[in-house]
């Protein structure tokens, strides 16, 4: 454990500066001392997988780890915390890459309405870290600390010994750790360390422009590739290519509002989805711009406290029947509550946006107004055809006839 | 469930916190994991914490001349691991009875004792095994014997403005031996009933200490040497644990009788804990006897 750091006397209505490294993150808080880690991580960086049942210490929801040992978050005052490592649920895994721990809660089905979970995997993986020789008699004992109230012990019991016996010794590290941007509810930066600042801020305002924008390490929210066949021809879509301002209105829901010169813009994108209305107020960066070739960085920031940063690459092919092969390679990273949403439909949407996007640069190439609709995407319309799309997937699937997937 | 506001602050010497205590209304926290609670219910509502972590010489843990000395910051599941910790063979027993994994990670040794719970296992410890509770304050530093420390319910004798900085424990020696055992609705809460037992064997002489906590509103500590000599006197110096255990049966009950001041409550009437108290004692007795006689050189060979 790492000594901290002194720190002045703070009165009780003032905010008190706190260091954190959380799931490999370094982030910069300033919270009044009476917030808990739990209502820390979930409220100001929106890192809801800790979940807060008694808040006195009693039901073990909220276990996580501080600097590599189990303990409840909503006993612990944030401040208390300066230069400690936390890892939360989040830090675990990743969705395509679970934790064994939480591929064996699955398989033995240790969970029924999943509330506990987050605490019975930090506590147990606690456990068979310090604790790896750990045999299954011991382990209703040891793992007395969270409580679970669907009745689930059994199997929460098979799934922990399942993984005991199988990693004695070498249970594998937290998977999902790494510098990336952590936003809650709060305002933050998005360059390294985020710094959070007590008050939440819903005043719509312009993202400075950078020096240089950094996407975070490590995997991306959303992974999107799409190839489209346009009828255009190669030197139509060049034209496009050409013009910021038109293919920007390609985009559904984009709007560039200000340009800064040397390449940089500013602009906004509204999107809908379902109940969900963001307004993202960011700024872009060609850094490459050819006729077939495009390569974009920007960030942009919802007037919610979420966070999006994206690297775009699109790049324009010839094709055989004399149109033009148009591809979009994007990697987005998103924070707060967009993050929360899910990457497998958010992806899905992201893909047809990208969809709707080429069509528009089709229509653009051929002289017509990109965008018939200057409302934003509609939710529901993109909800129901990104279902529709998945149900076709599906049903491709099953009747096993399906071409492979351009 | 939120805590009351309060000022912080987190000074990086002992000399320093003192200074900050004499603020009026002022707490002290180290792992806080009988404080925040406290707090989250509103029960308390301090003005100001003095949060001790930042200060470097409160975390020591020592053995020095036939003690080990254990600063205010030190972690109980750190004396549970570090190697030293095993000097003091009941605190290795009483520990995996504290709460649990997750509450040990940050709880303090200090800090349970200093709280001063009456079902607590470590102030029941220090009480057995006659520990010296080191108090800094802005006069300079007082030592008090564990058995003039405990002054009622969640009290002490630490002054407002005090800091107990560290609790020195004696070694163990060759030829003493420990039990520990208590009774709880669940594994990790606290205590209906429990005891604690330091036997020293030297020669041909035998003392047992008793000491039981969550039956008063302190830990009661009671001379058991005699019961253990005449119970002794049945089996012979060398019983199997079983046939001292039912020896000893026929004296604890006398001596809970004595202990169990606590009035009923939902959980346990008052006689419910003193068979409890009669029952846990012949039985940790026993199992201290035994050990102490296998801690003793010549019993080794």
């Amino acid at each position: 454990m790492n000594l901290p750091q002194t720190h002045a006397r703070t009165e009780a209505d003032r905010a008190v500066e706190v260091n954190l490294s959380i799931n490999g993150s370094d982030v910069a808080l300033a919270l009044p001392a009476r917030v808990t880690l739990s209502d820390a991580l979930r409220d100001h960086l929106g890192l809801t997988g800790t979940h807060v049942g008694c808040e006195h210490g009693i039901c073990g929801m909220c276990t996580v780890l501080v600097d590599g040992e189990a303990a409840r978050a909503c006993l612990l005052f944030a401040v208390q915390l300066d230069g400690a490592e936390i890892t939360t649920v989040e830090g675990l895994g990743k969705p395509d890459q679970l934790h064994p721990l939480q591929e064996s809660f699955g398989r033995h089905h240790g969970l029924q309405c999943g509330f506990c979970t987050p605490g019975f995997l930090m506590s147990s993986y606690d456990l068979l870290t310090h604790e790896p020789e750990v045999q299954r008699e011991d382990l209703p004992t040891e793992l007395s600390g969270v409580l679970c109230r669907c009745t689930g012990y059994r199997n929460i019991v098979d799934a922990v010994d399942e993984v005991a016996q199988a990693h004695r010794g070498a249970l594998p590290g937290p998977a999902n750790c790494g510098q990336r941007t952590l936003v809650g509810r709060t305002t933050a930066t998005a360059a390294t360390s985020a710094a959070v600042g007590a008050e939440r801020t819903d005043e719509e305002e312009l993202v400075e422009r950078p020096q240089e924008i950094v996407l975070p390490a490590g995997d991306p929210t959303i992974h999107v590739d799409v190839t489209s066949q346009l009828t255009s021809a190669p030197d139509e879509v060049a034209r496009v290519f050409g013009d910021v301002r038109l293919l920007a209105r390609c985009l559904p829901g984009a709007e560039l509002t200000d340009d800064l010169g040397a390449d940089w813009y500013r602009g906004r994108a509204r999107i809908a989805l379902g109940p969900m209305r963001m307004a993202f107020n960011g700024i872009a960066h060609i850094e490459e711009q050819s006729d077939e070739r495009i390569v974009m960085k920007g960030q942009g920031k919802d007037t919610g406290g979420g966070g999006a940063q994206a690297r775009i690459v699109m790049t324009a092919a010839a094709a055989d029947d004399g149109g033009t092969v148009l591809q979009a390679e994007a990697d987005v990273f998103l924070t707060g509550r967009i993050a929360g949403f899910g990457r497998s439909l958010a992806g899905d949407v992201s893909r047809r946006m990208f969809q709707e996007f080429a069509r528009a640069v089709d229509r653009a190439a051929s002289g017509e107004e990109p965008t018939t609709d200057a409302q934003p995407p509609r939710a529901f319309s993109l909800l129901v055809a990104t279902i529709v799309d998945r149900a076709r997937q599906r049903l491709r699937r099953l009747t096993s006839r399906g071409e492979s997937r351009r | 469930m939120k805590a009351a506001p309060f000022a912080y602050v987190r000074p990086g010497t002992t000399a320093d916190v003192v200074a900050e205590l004499s603020r009026d209304g002022s707490k002290v926290i180290a792992g806080g994991q009988s404080l925040v609670p406290v707090l989250a219910m509103r029960l308390g509502r301090p003005t100001q914490l003095v949060d001790i972590n930042a200060v470097p010489e409160l975390r020591q843990l020592a053995r020095d001349d036939g003690s080990l000395r254990v600063g205010a910051t030190v972690r109980q599941r750190q004396l549970q691991r570090e190697e030293i910790g095993a000097a003091v063979p009941l605190v290795r027993l009483a520990l995996p009875w504290v709460g649990h994994r997750e509450i040990r990670s940050r709880g303090t040794v200090c800090g349970s004792i200093a709280h001063a719970d009456p079902s607590a296992e470590l102030p029941a410890v220090a009480a057995c095994l006659e520990a010296t509770m080191v108090l800094t304050g802005g006069r300079g530093t007082r030592q008090v014997a564990a058995a003039d420390f405990f002054t009622g319910a969640l009290s002490t004798v630490i002054e407002p403005d005090e800091l107990l900085s560290e609790v020195i424990f004696p070694v163990a020696k060759p030829g003493d031996g420990f039990g520990f055992g208590e009774f709880a609705r669940r594994h990790g809460d606290f205590a209906l009933a429990g005891v604690a037992v330091r036997v020293r064997t030297s020669g041909e002489s035998v003392d047992a200490r008793l000491t039981c906590f969550g039956v008063s509103d302190v830990p009661v500590s009671v001379d058991v040497s005699p019961h253990l000599r005449s119970a002794l006197q049945m089996t012979g110096p060398q019983p199997s644990r079983a046939d001292l255990v039912s020896a000893l049966a026929e004296h604890t009950e006398e001596v809970a009788e004595d202990v169990v001041s606590t009035g009923g409550d939902s959980h346990a009437s008052p006689a419910y804990r003193r068979r409890l108290i009669s029952a846990l004692a012949a039985r940790e007795v026993s199992r201290a006897y035994v050990s102490a006689r296998l801690s003793r050189p010549e019993e080794r060979s």
